[in-house]
């Protein structure tokens, strides 16, 4: 086992140097020069001079391998560099940042999860039927509708009409848990609809399955209640494939939820990010977009991990 | 009483909790105005141009030797007065003011300033001009005299600006403490500032707020919907087509100036462009009044000449309608200059930003009238800075506000013979638009200017350095409760935060 989790660790730092050196390149690669727009916003014209010197203090003059080699080097001791506008170290955003992401994610994903597991096994339980049809339908209507319009029509009604919620931004939650709450629920609400359909199609699709099993029927004819054969067979056998589903969309929202944090104003790594590379700021997009992909690989490696534990067979492969 | 609580009863009333009216977003505190800012600064260093959303911050920490006064004209800040010596010296007088910090405000932070503002390695949007200072001397604590290396009759204009505040000499590295009304107090980069009000200001009885809490909201349509909702009281740069539902809606108002202005430029180091015959065939190829309506909602004006305004002393209208729609000139125009076949080239634009992007495409459907068809080329606006600062291109949108209302304002966007950059022409160099640039700035008569300006206009007009589409409106939206804050007129509306010492919100 300690050998089958060093060659995955292994393959997963490979991976996470391969997406840095990639990224690296790529948005060095790109044009737009962050000296020349840091100093030209506002639609003015920067003087040469001004932006060859900007250049040469931010080290951008520098030949791209003996960047590329700083880079390195600073990753080596986990040192993520300074922004390229004001020079303020971007390990500290990150840490402000990445817990607002995670929280947003992690509570649509609970959402998701309270919402589409129930109702997909309501759904499996009653299939055919005029509840199934609709449950399905709207679960196909939720899948189809754009994040950024869920979020569009929540502000329109919950904000301007109804004025039940603030229309977007964030207050931490130790200075106003009741109002982080507020805030977090229009976002966090628009990613777990379109979640939740999924989960609604994965436990009916996974619920059916099992209701058709041998055994579920061995114990309905037992005389086993509903209750037990739902809480015992169906939700159980159905959780795997919702764990996997959930964990695999989780994975992807955590760089995918811009286009929610920028409607509602959460002021998450998603929104940086955008930000970033909208200023070229090399340092910020690098490191936003290693930090990401080493959860991802992290999040990969849990799952392979427990796999092994799980069927043996899987660290002999 | 027992109070219990079982598991139906809680899950009840957790789902409840998203529809619990929630208090908004906008600060409790009485005295505190809540500021929606289109974009989060990048940074705020005093003397760099960090975009207008930075200048904005600027406007409320700090104050230069001269400012605007609400129409628009010069007026004193840390200096009182200020007068010509000769052709080659301007004197200011300070008044008694003080820094942040508490210490007096001084002819030695002026000079300290100027000479970090001028230093090699200076990254100060005024560096260029500080060159043409030969001496900051200081005769006395509360007298600053400047001898210009020629006359300079911009420079009290020049002091106005929001890139040229005085900061204290005894700042600590890094830091740059100002004098004016409000104290930064708290920031999260990219998110929110908070500031307070300066208890020394110079001007008794200011700032009447007791601070100001700044966030920024990136996304238009969430920058208005958090002022209607209450959350918040006065947003910046209204999109035109939430302008009506703000002006219409009786808790709100609207203070919009026609400020900034979107115009043409070119690349003239290679055929067709280079040849200003096709340049003002483009010109006369727009209808501005349809641009206007399609790019922003009917907010706005055509311009049809150099962007100097109908209020401005040094307006002529002679040249008013200089490009005005004349489809059988353009064309005209086209073949004299051996285009009667039409000519196919690219027009850069950027898709980040919708006024850029909705102002291309018309063009392209205006132009393509008299023959001139364009490939719209709309990448990220870095991409686009990058690629029109290097003179990639045929013909490109542009859009910006002058740098004050001086004729002098607009020189960055005409001068050809300054370095390449996106905001003007590439490769457009007319020496006689040089020299008379020079001149009216080295002119200190005003009827004598004013001649210059207008020899000027005459010449730009024939020789189109830039093409003017329209004037758009620029917008502040706020609750009816806020006062004493007013949009500056014209080219200035970008200097509108200076009035937020006299704002005050019930």
């Amino acid at each position: 086992m300690l050998g089958f989790a060093a060659r995955r660790l292994a393959a997963s730092l490979v991976l996470v140097w391969v997406v840095a050196s990639l990224v690296f390149l790529v948005i060095h690669l790109i044009p737009g020069d962050p000296a020349e727009l840091l100093l030209s916003q506002g639609g003015v014209a920067p003087d040469p001079a001004s932006v060859a010197d900007l250049r040469a203090h931010l080290g951008l003059d520098r030949p791209l391998g003996a960047q590329y080699l700083t880079y390195l080097n600073g990753l080596l001791h986990f040192d993520f560099g300074t922004s390229l506008q004001d020079e303020h170290p971007v390990a500290e955003d990150i840490v402000l940042r990445l817990p607002r992401t995670l929280e947003l994610v992690g509570v649509a994903g609970l959402l998701a999860v309270v919402i589409g597991l129930p109702l997909g096994v309501m759904a499996a339980l009653r299939s055919g039927q005029l509840v199934d049809r609709i449950l399905s339908n709207l679960a196909g209507l939720a899948l189809s509708v754009p994040v950024f319009v869920v979020g569009t029509l929540l502000v329109l009604v919950l904000a301007q009409k109804l004025h039940w919620v603030p229309a977007g931004g964030f207050v931490a939650l130790s200075v106003n848990p009741l109002r982080h709450f507020g805030l977090l629920m229009m976002p966090a609400g628009t990613i777990a609809l379109g979640l939740a359909a999924v989960v609604f199609r994965v436990t009916r699709g996974a619920a059916l399955e099992v209701l058709e099993r041998d055994h579920v029927r061995a114990a309905q004819a037992r005389g086993a209640s509903p209750a037990v054969i739902i809480r015992r067979h169906v939700v159980r056998n159905a959780a795997t494939s919702v764990i996997t589903v959930v964990g695999l969309h989780l994975g992807a929202l955590l760089g995918g939820t811009v286009l929610v944090e920028y409607v509602f104003n959460w002021p998450g790594l998603s929104g940086y990010l955008v930000l970033a590379v909208e200023a070229r700021d090399y340092p910020a997009v690098l490191a936003i977009v290693l930090v990401i992909s080493a959860l991802f690989v992290l999040l990969n490696l849990i799952v392979e991990l427990l796999y092994g534990v799980i069927d043996p067979r899987v660290r002999r492969a | 009483m027992v109070m219990s609580v079982n598991r139906r009863s809680l899950i009840a009333g957790a789902a409840a909790l998203p529809f619990l009216r929630m208090p908004g977003a906008r600060a409790a505190t009485p005295g505190v105005l809540t500021f929606g800012l289109s974009a989060p600064p990048a940074a705020i260093q005093p003397w760099a141009n960090n975009g207008t959303a930075a200048a904005t911050i600027k406007l409320m920490i700090h104050r230069g030797l001269v400012s605007f006064d609400p129409a628009g004209n010069l007026r004193g800040e840390l200096a009182e007065s200020w007068t010509r010596e000769g052709d080659h010296a301007w004197v200011f007088k300070l008044r008694d003011a003080k820094f942040q910090n508490g210490e007096k405000v001084t002819s030695a932070d002026v000079k300290w300033t100027i000479e970090q503002i001028a230093a090699e390695k200076s990254t100060a949007y005024f560096r260029n001009e500080m060159q043409q200072i030969e001496k900051v001397e200081t005769p006395d604590d509360l007298t600053v005299r400047f001898v210009t290396k020629k006359p300079l009759a911009t420079l009290p204009i020049w002091m106005a600006s929001y890139h040229l505040p005085i900061c204290s000499r005894n700042s600590a590295k890094g830091t740059f403490v100002g004098a004016g009304p409000f104290v930064l107090k708290e920031q999260e980069r990219g998110v929110s500032i908070d500031l307070e009000a300066f208890p020394g200001y110079y001007k008794k009885g200011l700032p009447k707020l007791k601070g100001i809490r700044v966030i920024a909201y990136a996304d238009e349509n969430l920058r208005v919907a958090a002022l209607q909702s209450g959350d918040i009281d006065l947003i910046e740069y209204v999109p035109w087509q939430a302008m009506t539902a703000i002006s219409d809606n009786p808790k709100l108002k609207l203070d919009a100036v026609e400020g900034a202005f979107m115009f043409l430029v070119f690349n003239g180091s290679k055929p067709p462009f280079n040849d200003p015959r096709v340049r003002r065939a483009v010109g006369h190829a727009i209808k501005r009044d349809e641009l206007v309506k399609a790019a922003f909602f009917g907010r706005g004006a055509a311009l049809e000449h150099l962007p100097i305004a109908d209020s401005s002393a040094f307006f002529n209208p002679e040249f008013k309608n200089g490009w005005a729609y004349d489809p059988a000139m353009s064309k005209k125009l086209l073949a004299e200059a051996g285009f009667a076949s039409g000519i196919t080239c690219s027009l850069l634009s950027t898709a980040q930003y919708g006024m850029h992007k909705d102002t291309a495409e018309v063009v392209q459907q205006h132009i393509a009238a008299v023959g001139i068809n364009v490939t719209l080329n709309l990448p990220d606006w870095a991409t686009r800075v990058a690629i029109g600062n290097r003179g990639q291109y045929d013909m490109a949108v542009m859009g910006t506000a002058a740098d004050s209302n001086d004729p002098d304002g607009i020189a960055a966007l005409i001068d050809g013979s300054l370095s390449p950059s996106y905001v003007r022409s590439f490769g457009v160099k007319t020496e006689k638009i040089t020299e008379l640039l020079a001149a009216g700035r080295a002119e200190l008569d005003d009827a004598k200017r004013k001649a210059i300006y207008r020899d000027l206009e005459k010449v730009a007009i024939e020789e189109a350095p830039l093409v003017g589409l329209t004037w758009r409106s620029q917008g502040y939206g706020m609750r009816k409760g806020v006062t004493g804050f007013q949009n500056m007129p014209g080219a200035l509306t970008f200097y509108s935060g200076l009035t937020f010492e006299t704002a005050s919100v019930d």
